[in-house]
This record gives structure tokens, C-alpha cells and sequence, in this order.
């Protein structure tokens, strides 16, 4: 693969990337922290949807056509203090390291200073990878809910993707997504008395 | 009046697509990802990429630092900055193409922050992004990396990363007014 080519292919899978999550409102800070107050479940229609997908496509890739997967290692600190760390900058970012992309291309101008930030915290990481990764002193396994069940990944990839959609069918009827994108495709709802009663509408700025 | 709204679902002019179409177009992103990359979709460590290549400029050590030496160069590495560039572009033709123009500031922060400036909201926001990829530099993906492609792939450590991700944000979160 040469890196012209590696670009390209970047930029058309990114344009599409891009496209969807605009069109699907998923990069709108008020969706993502509406996700994360628990008032807004776009996010994860979105995320559960790409999710289904990508264990279908992947159980045929992988099961038909034995494509390779490339699963991260389990390392529990990391991956939980991390996580817990990245989740707490993606409610006051309203925004995750992708999304914060497609909100500088829709128009959001302190998307900029998130992406600023963002390197800065990437180069912060990277002078203190080697003292960190000593710190956790973790060996971690590559290990799929596969293995640990001991059944076929396309198998269990099918079963999950089947439960997921149980459970997007579930969300959808309890919160049908067009009331959930707002006036202004911006997440951003007046009358939210169906599912939280206690919390008053605030008015709508336009 | 729905199957007009349905017949709109996939037109760029529309404002707004069902999530579950969304949601699947990039699901399905994987197969030319899988089959051309050889790897999953991502987004954090494109930070790092360029965070590298920008201190590299002031600080000749950089690349003596195995973590930051490892995400400068190679086709790789360049494919995911060029995935990120590519989501800015393909949001800013979609916005256009609807007209669904934004404020500089998304109305939310008004009500969750009482943040009603660009002024006031810059700093949170470089504070935000920091924190956002310290973490998930810290676990070794984001949503895209560690959410949409290491749970596509039944990964252990993504799924604990994506539960911790989701109890930090609803933790932070809580700290905030309800819009």
C-alpha cells in the first residue's frame, strides 16, 4: 500500500464517515451530552447500529472469507482509567475525537480549540506513554467473548448483532428518534414531560 | 407524509437521516477498511500522528520517543489522519448541501454551562479536547477505535474501555445543568 493510496482511501472512507455523521445529528454537542444526561439517545441508536453492522460485515468477512481481526489487547487499567478519562472529556467536549471533525466541518467554531486540545493531550500522553505503561504494569491477552465462550466469532458476532437489534428496537419504540433531533437538528428538544417528569422545559433559543 | 419523509432518507439535501441508516453506512465503512487497510475503523491516534509531526518541529527528541516515533510515518498512520480530514470535508458538503448552518456555539452550552460566547466556551473546550485524548490515549482507542470497531469484534477490552467510557461521561455529565 502506498501512502498516496492509503490517503485516498482515508479520504473517501472519511467523506462518508463524515456525510453520516452530520446527516444523523450524531456529532451535535447536544445529542452527544444529551447522551451522556440521559435525555438524548441518538448517540446510542447510532453507535448500537454501527455496532450491529460491523459484526455482520465482519462475521462474513471473517467466518466466509477468513479476513483477519485486529481486536486491542485487554489491559483493565488501562482501559478503564482511560475510559473513565475519556468519557468525562467527551461530555464538556460534547464531542468525541472523531466527531469533533465533522462539528469543524459543519460549522462550530469552538470544535477548533477541542481539536487543539486534543493534540496537546495526545502529545501530553505520548512524552508519558513509557512511565505510564510501567505504572499499570499490564501484560494483556488479545482476547474475544469468542474464545472465553469457546464458539466461532461469526457465530457469537451473529447472536450479539441479533440481541443489539432487539434492543435498538426497544429504543426506538420507547423513544422514536424523530423526537429526539429537535427543532433545529441540534438534539436540542422543549418538551422533554414523556420521559422525565420533575425536570422543567427550558425555552428554546434560536 | 412518512413515505415522503422515507423517500427523503438518503438525499443530501435532508437535514436529517434516521440514525439507524447512519449508523449502518458506518458499519459498513469496515469492509473497505478491513479489505484495503488491513485494519478497524479509528480516530484518537490521528492526534497523535500530527501532535508528533507539529513538536517534532521544536523538540529534535521526538523522534527517540518509541510511542510518538511509532505513529509519524507510514501508510497506516497517514490513512487515519486522512480519515479524520475526510469526516471535517464530508460534514461540511453535507451541511451545505441541507443548509443546516450552525452558531458558532452550539445552543446547548447555554443551558448546560450558562456559556453563551465563543470567548467563554474556547477555554473549556481546549480543556475538554486535552482531557478526551489523554483518555483515550490512556485505553488505546476512542468511541470509533475502542466503541464501533473493537465491539464489532467481540474485543474484551473494548467493551470494559466502552462501559468505563460511557460511566465517565454520565459521571461528568451529572455535573452539568440538564439542558
Amino acid at each position: 500500500m502506498s501512502l498516496l493510496n492509503a490517503i485516498l482511501i482515508g479520504l473517501a472512507t472519511g467523506i462518508v464517515f463524515g456525510i453520516a455523521l452530520e446527516k444523523s445529528r450524531v456529532f451535535e454537542p447536544g445529542v452527544i451530552l444529551g447522551q451522556m444526561q440521559l435525555r438524548n439517545f441518538i448517540m446510542l441508536k447510532i453507535f448500537l447500529a454501527a455496532v450491529i453492522t460491523g459484526l455482520v460485515v465482519l462475521a462474513v468477512m471473517n467466518g466466509m472469507f477468513g479476513v483477519k481481526l485486529g481486536l486491542k489487547p485487554l489491559l483493565y487499567k488501562a482501559d478503564i482509567i482511560g475510559g473513565l478519562i475519556l468519557g468525562a472529556g467527551i461530555a464538556l467536549a460534547g464531542a468525541c475525537p472523531g466527531t469533533t471533525l465533522a462539528q469543524i466541518g459543519a460549522g462550530y467554531r469552538d470544535a477548533w480549540f477541542i481539536l487543539l486540545g486534543g493534540i496537546a493531550g495526545a502529545l501530553f500522553y505520548g512524552y508519558f506513554d513509557a512511565p505510564l505503561t510501567a505504572l499499570f504494569d499490564e501484560k494483556g491477552a488479545k482476547v474475544g467473548f469468542d474464545q472465553m465462550l469457546g464458539l466461532p466469532f461469526w457465530m457469537v458476532a451473529l447472536a450479539l448483532a441479533a440481541a443489539l437489534t432487539g434492543v435498538l428496537v426497544f429504543l426506538e419504540g420507547w423513544r422514536p428518534w424523530r423526537q429526539e433531533i429537535g427543532a433545529d437538528q441540534d438534539g436540542l428538544v422543549s418538551s422533554i414531560s414523556t420521559a422525565a417528569p420533575g425536570i422543567s422545559a427550558a425555552p428554546r433559543h434560536s | 407524509m412518512a413515505a415522503n419523509k422515507d423517500k427523503d432518507m438518503l438525499d443530501p439535501r435532508t437535514k436529517a437521516w434516521s440514525p439507524y441508516v447512519a449508523g449502518a453506512i458506518i458499519g459498513l465503512l469496515q469492509i473497505p477498511t478491513f479489505l484495503l487497510m488491513e485494519t478497524a475503523l479509528g480516530a484518537s491516534s490521528s492526534y497523535v500522528t500530527v501532535a508528533a509531526h507539529i513538536a517534532s518541529l521544536f523538540d529534535g527528541r521526538v523522534a527517540e520517543i518509541k510511542y510518538l516515533a511509532s505513529h509519524m510515518w507510514g501508510p497506516k498512520n497517514w490513512w487515519q489522519v486522512a480519515v479524520v480530514v475526510g469526516i471535517a470535508v464530508g460534514a461540511y458538503l453535507s451541511m451545505r448541501l441541507s443548509g443546516a448552518r450552525r452558531q458558532p456555539i452550539s445552543p446547548v452550552w447555554s443551558r448546560a454551562m450558562g456559556t453563551t460566547t465563543l470567548a467563554a466556551r474556547a477555554p473549556i473546550a481546549f480543556l475538554a479536547g486535552f482531557v478526551m485524548l489523554l483518555g483515550a490515549r490512556i485505553a488505546g482507542g476512542c468511541t470509533c477505535g475502542h466503541g464501533i470497531s473493537g465491539m464489532a469484534q467481540l474485543s474484551v477490552g473494548s467493551t470494559v474501555a466502552v462501559a468505563a467510557m460511557f460511566a465517565g461521561g454520565i459521571l461528568a455529565a451529572a455535573l452539568l445543568r440538564r439542558a
